[in-house]
């Protein structure tokens, strides 16, 4: 059966919710260290305000898994969560304005930008925290340029923009090249690593800095969430019931770049989240904007949680390589399923 | 009331090039206004333009006696719907979803639909009769339905002016009449005023009041039917030479183009086509292709045979759309059967209107004339007539000396080919 969610927004909403917590906790038990989730449960709860006065008492737990738990773990499960979350909001609001399921929070040229700025950044050797800054810097300026190709006349071609992100895409992955060609190994296995991504090295700041943006974005995508809707009915026809065509897509393709852009500069490019994620939840509540967008927020939270998961116990494969191997079995599937139909 | 009224409006897509030019006209609350014109002429562009899609460069568009430039697009919404002519979604939206849409322009960007919304697009649903497929997906609706779910959509938008672009172009004669009758009776019932851009001018000329002729981007003429749809013109502006006439039944006019008559007939090549409904097919094509000569009727205008014949310059016998065959064009059909070498019978479907058609090749068809009838559904189950007499004429057809049956309306030309060579 087609959607079968969609009569059940609410409950399935608050279900997945609990999932994402649950997701949450159960990956902070993975790792080198076994760390029983009574324990992750009583660290977790100790440090909220009031709750936590009622378990510093209890016998707790040796203090390596705390710091584990609280420096090394949760920051890297929460920027997992966040990156999911931003990713798939983008992806969403990016097939929503370009009327294609095919569009990716990147179709701006954003991760090709960024993978350039990163590059950069360690083919002349500069501290580590300096690279999200060159990645975003990169990020926004590719995507910046595309956007501003794509304009005719006053008004955002989809086509144009869509081929300015192609024309912008070979050339940063073109640079991108270059450099690793006059790289040495150590640098060379650098940027390829942050090609894939990962989530390895996360630290808290990451956390407070994407936190806001996934929400603040996120909630501005949602605010256009049914001038979307009306707009896959067409251009002209979308203006004809009253939506300021023209502000929604450009409000939409810069915040969803932008949140695309934060999360990738702190954990290099992590592919096919963004594109998958708005394609599945569609097959479960329909393509309508209010509901896809929420679903797909926090289905992606868990997806790219559980994809890091995987990433740990298997010696820390990049997060990238984990999500292409799963994503894109799921979406020839998604290919075969819907072949000669449109019903996405 | 003055509900629209555009003053010297220019427009267009590029600077310096406007595709309306100097544009006055008004439309009274009520009315039901057709804007027809040659590909190219600006119809359409006026849509847009009434809309705020395009914004007038020159002159001024007052909706409700405010200019539309300090309406914003919420408020024009609220007034004015449009249906265009052909709406694609990519993705799979429900029909009510795509219905409640019309609703947008009344609600906030955190606000959601509440009942008032509810009821009104479940109206609309009800009034387009699109509501017993409200769940269905919209692209999997076929041409007509998904037409009617965006007039529901429109009507959703409870606009006090309705406009069409080219809204039914696409559909068959059946799904034509049923959206037209619909918006029709909106604007005879509930006083809502329609403004329609149309292509075809039969169509324009029976549903509207008034009508605006555009000749590139300007007002050629502007008035009641009969004072626009004129021979001249539609000499003017179109470049041909058509007959008005006025519908038997309910006095509207139509127009059919004269065409050239017969030249210089040879010998096996003059064949008169019996069809209807688009079942003749590639017959026409062929014919011509092949060097025949050929004759049609009795057509109603408006019916998908007529507009090819039309568009071949075939001869054609008409008759009014939607009526039944008079006895002045039953008598004119018979002089061309009589007056051909073949006659081609398609397997059109037979009701009281056609049924004539019929008896008149019966008639007319003499001992030494071919008679080619095509087959496909069998008559029992195209004749929808009262006591089969549709069946009992096909009888007699077969009964005819030189009769042939063929499956295709086109391997009737095979077998006049064959007929002629073995003449020679």
């Amino acid at each position: 059966m087609s959607h079968p969610l969609k009569k059940h927004f609410k409950t399935s909403l608050l279900a997945f919710a609990l999932l994402g917590l649950a997701s949450v906790v159960i990956s902070l038990s993975l790792g080198s260290v076994d760390i029983p989730f009574r324990n992750i449960v009583e660290i977790l709860l100790s440090r909220i305000p009031f709750v936590g006065d009622l378990f510093s008492t209890h016998p707790g737990s040796p203090p390596t898994w705390d710091s584990i738990i609280m420096k090394i773990r949760l920051p890297r499960v929460l920027l997992g969560f966040i990156a999911g979350v931003s990713l798939s909001v983008s992806g969403s609001s990016m097939q929503g304005v370009f009327k294609n399921p095919m569009a990716s929070p990147f179709i701006l040229g954003v991760s090709a930008g960024a993978a350039l700025g990163a590059a950069i950044g360690i083919f002349f050797g500069f501290p580590w925290y300096l690279l999200p800054v060159m990645a975003f810097i990169f990020a926004m300026g590719t995507m910046l340029t595309v956007f501003f190709l794509g304009r005719v006349r006053g008004r955002t071609d989809i086509s144009t923009l869509l081929l300015a992100g192609l024309a912008m895409n070979f050339l940063m992955t073109a640079f991108t090249s270059l450099i690793i060609f006059y790289s040495d190994p150590a640098e060379r296995m650098s940027i390829v690593a942050w090609t894939w991504g990962s989530l390895n090295g996360t630290v808290w700041n990451h956390v407070w800095i994407s936190l806001p943006v996934m929400l603040l974005g996120s909630t501005v995508v949602y605010a256009y969430a049914r001038d979307l809707n009306v707009i896959q009915t067409g251009e002209t026809s979308a203006k004809q019931l009253g939506i300021e065509v023209e502000k929604t897509k450009i409000v939409q393709l810069i915040t969803s770049s932008f949140l695309a852009a934060v999360v990738i500069s702190f954990t290099g490019i992590i592919g096919f989240v963004g594109l998958i994620i708005p394609h599945a939840s569609r097959l479960l509540v329909g393509p309508d904007h209010k509901k896809l967008i929420p679903i797909s927020a926090l289905l992606g939270g868990i997806f790219l949680v559980a994809c890091d998961a995987a990433s740990r116990m298997s010696g820390e494969i990049w997060v990238g390589v984990i999500t292409g191997l799963f994503g894109a079995p799921f979406f020839i599937y998604l290919l075969i399923r819907n072949r000669g139909d449109t019903g996405w | 009331m003055v509900i629209l009224q555009l003053e010297k409006v220019d427009t267009g897509y590029l600077k310096g090039e406007p595709v309306l030019k100097d544009l006055t006209m008004g439309m009274n609350k009520g009315e039901f206004i057709g804007v027809v014109g040659p590909n190219g002429s600006g119809k359409s562009t006026l849509i847009k333009c009434i809309t705020k899609v395009l914004e007038p460069w020159e002159g001024t568009l007052k909706l409700k006696g405010r200019d539309v430039m300090e309406l914003s697009r919420k408020e024009i919404a609220k007034n004015v719907a449009v249906v265009p002519q052909d709406t694609y979604i990519s993705f799979p939206f429900s029909v009510e979803e795509v219905v409640l849409m019309g609703r947008s322009p009344y609600l906030g960007r955190f606000e959601n639909y509440d009942k008032e919304d509810e009821k009104i697009t479940k109206r609309s649903l009800k009034t387009t009769k699109t509501y017993e497929f409200r769940d269905r997906k919209i692209n999997e609706l076929s041409g007509g339905e998904m037409q009617r779910v965006i007039v529901a959509r429109a009507l959703a938008q409870d606009p006090d002016i309705l406009l069409l672009d080219e809204a039914t172009s696409h559909l068959d004669i059946g799904h034509k009449k049923e959206v037209m009758d619909t918006i029709k009776e909106k604007n005879e019932d509930e006083g809502l005023s329609v403004l329609s851009v149309h292509h075809n001018l039969n169509l324009a000329a029976r549903y509207c009041n008034k009508i605006l002729l555009l000749d590139d981007g300007e007002k050629h003429a502007f008035g009641r039917p009969e004072e626009v749809l004129t021979q001249a013109n539609l000499r003017a502006v179109y470049g041909i030479e058509a007959e008005v006439h006025r519908h038997p039944k309910d006095g509207s006019l139509y127009i059919s183009p004269v065409h050239k008559s017969i030249g210089t007939k040879e010998k096996g090549k003059t064949v008169h086509v019996v069809c209807g409904g688009g079942s003749s097919d590639g017959l026409f094509r062929k014919l011509i292709e092949r060097g025949y000569e050929a004759t049609a009727g009795v057509l109603n205008v408006m019916d998908s045979d007529h507009e090819k014949a039309n568009f071949l310059d075939v001869l054609c016998v008409t008759e009014a759309p939607f009526s039944s065959i008079s006895k002045e064009a039953y008598q004119k059909n018979l002089d061309l059967i009589r007056g051909s070498d073949a006659v081609v019978v398609t397997n059109f479907p037979v009701g009281e209107g056609n049924v004539m058609n019929l008896d008149a090749v019966d008639k007319g068809v003499g001992g030494d004339q071919k008679l080619i009838l095509v087959k496909g559904k069998s008559i029992e189950k195209r004749d929808y007539t009262k006591d089969e007499k549709g069946v009992e004429l096909y009888h007699k057809l077969l009964q005819k000396r030189h009769v042939e049956v063929v499956p295709f309306p086109e391997s009737a030309v095979d077998i006049l080919e064959e007929e002629r060579t073995k003449d020679k």
